[in-house]
């Protein structure tokens, strides 16, 4: 992966000496030159294109965005509540993500989701603790968590 | 013609993305004087807030470039600081609260971290 | 055309009116947090919140001044709160906010 973006770079900067132009807009021209061919000669070089990660991530990032619009919503439908009722709990969730990068990454998600709020982590990484606000649908929360967040940590970092 | 018609659309987008980010920001605030124990204030903390002044930010970003056609990455770059550092806070502040022992509201005492702790004292 | 564009100029004055008003609103709630609130958490939350809610207003008066000059204290007042949280968040979990000895 680094290797691929080090070959992009320097394609974008033989483009801007090739066109004898040193602006921005000639580094961005032969940028996207240069995905072009890695994109051809993808064949020749080791490991998959890089864009495809690039992709995925811009993928987790809309997936944030979107969880983050959905828990503001259900907060603040609970606010305006005349009588609000709650039955908060805190409960454990296995982690299956190892290093500190992803468990940090994870913990930032499952706060801005909706009704769940990260407090700490065991102190062997294997379990995260979660506070949540309807105690009765944890087993929902689990899957929901294990499905979409876990997996698209995986699918960016592995 | 076509350049006040791009104010006006302008003006409005402006004045809506601000209006909704201070109905976001005053029901976080709201949230934090009703809710009844610190982790559920947590929650109207750290998720209605985040969302309201991005909203706010947003709206600035856009009236600056209409007014004097700045491109300002300082604003979009305090909206990222503050999508990844709110949830962090509010992390924070719930394990401090509860290793200084402010014992959560909770339904039939569902509490796996202090059992989770209660044991760990007991094995060391 | 142009009475629709001093239409939504009025407009952008009146949302900017109200903004300042809410926000204000929201800080007396706050700040009542902060003198009832039971525990230390709890006003730990409430300062924090209180530095977002700097933030939102410098942004208005960034509006109302039409000045980009303000752009930096938006940033500067978050990254200010956001070390004040986490220097409050580890006293209260220790006591101490630096902690020597580190096992």
């Amino acid at each position: 992966m680094a290797f691929q973006i080090v070959i992009n770079l320097i394609i974008a900067c033989m483009w801007m000496f090739l066109n004898e132009s040193y602006t921005f807009a000639s580094f961005v021209a032969g940028y996207l030159w240069g995905i072009l061919l890695l994109f051809l000669l993808n064949r020749f070089i080791p490991d998959t294109f890089y864009l495809r990660r690039v992709g995925k991530v811009i993928k987790l990032i809309f997936l944030f965005i979107r969880e983050l619009v959905l828990s503001n919503i259900e907060i603040v439908k609970l606010v305006y509540k005349r009588q609000p009722q709650f039955e908060p709990g805190i409960f454990m969730l296995p982690l299956d993500l190892k290093s500190n990068w992803e468990i940090t990454l994870l913990a930032n998600l499952i706060t801005l989701t909706p009704g769940t709020l990260s407090v700490a982590i065991a102190h062997d990484n294997s379990h995260i603790f979660i506070h949540a606000m309807h105690i009765d649908d944890i087993d929902e929360s689990i899957r929901s968590i294990k499905d979409t967040f876990e997996k698209a940590i995986m699918e960016v970092t592995r | 013609m076509i350049e006040t018609g791009i104010d006006i659309t302008l003006n409005i987008s402006v004045s809506l993305f601000i209006l909704i980010g201070t109905f976001f920001v005053l029901s976080s605030s709201l949230g934090i004087a009703r809710f009844p124990d610190i982790y559920t204030r947590l929650h109207a903390a750290t998720k209605a807030s985040t969302l309201g002044i991005s909203s706010m930010l947003i709206g600035t970003f856009l009236f600056l470039y209409a007014e004097h056609d700045i491109v300002s990455g300082k604003l979009l770059l305090a909206i990222v600081f503050i999508l990844l550092t709110a949830p962090v806070s509010g992390h924070m502040i719930s394990r401090a609260a509860h290793k200084s022992g402010v014992k959560p509201v909770t339904a039939n005492r569902s509490d796996a971290y202090e059992d989770a702790l209660q044991k760990h004292r007991k094995n060391s | 055309m142009t009475d629709a564009l001093a239409i939504s100029e009025r407009i952008l004055d009146i949302s900017i009116l109200i903004s300042i008003v809410g926000i204000s609103l929201s800080l007396i709630l706050l700040v009542y947090r902060i003198i009832k609130g039971p525990t230390n958490p709890d006003r730990a939350v409430a300062l924090d919140a209180i530095g977002v809610n700097l933030m939102g207003v410098v942004a208005l008066v960034a509006i109302v001044l039409i000045s980009s000059k303000l752009n930096d204290v938006v940033l500067l007042i978050g990254i200010l709160s956001f070390l004040g949280t986490l220097a409050v968040a580890k006293y209260l979990e220790a006591g101490v906010i630096i902690d020597r000895d580190r096992d």
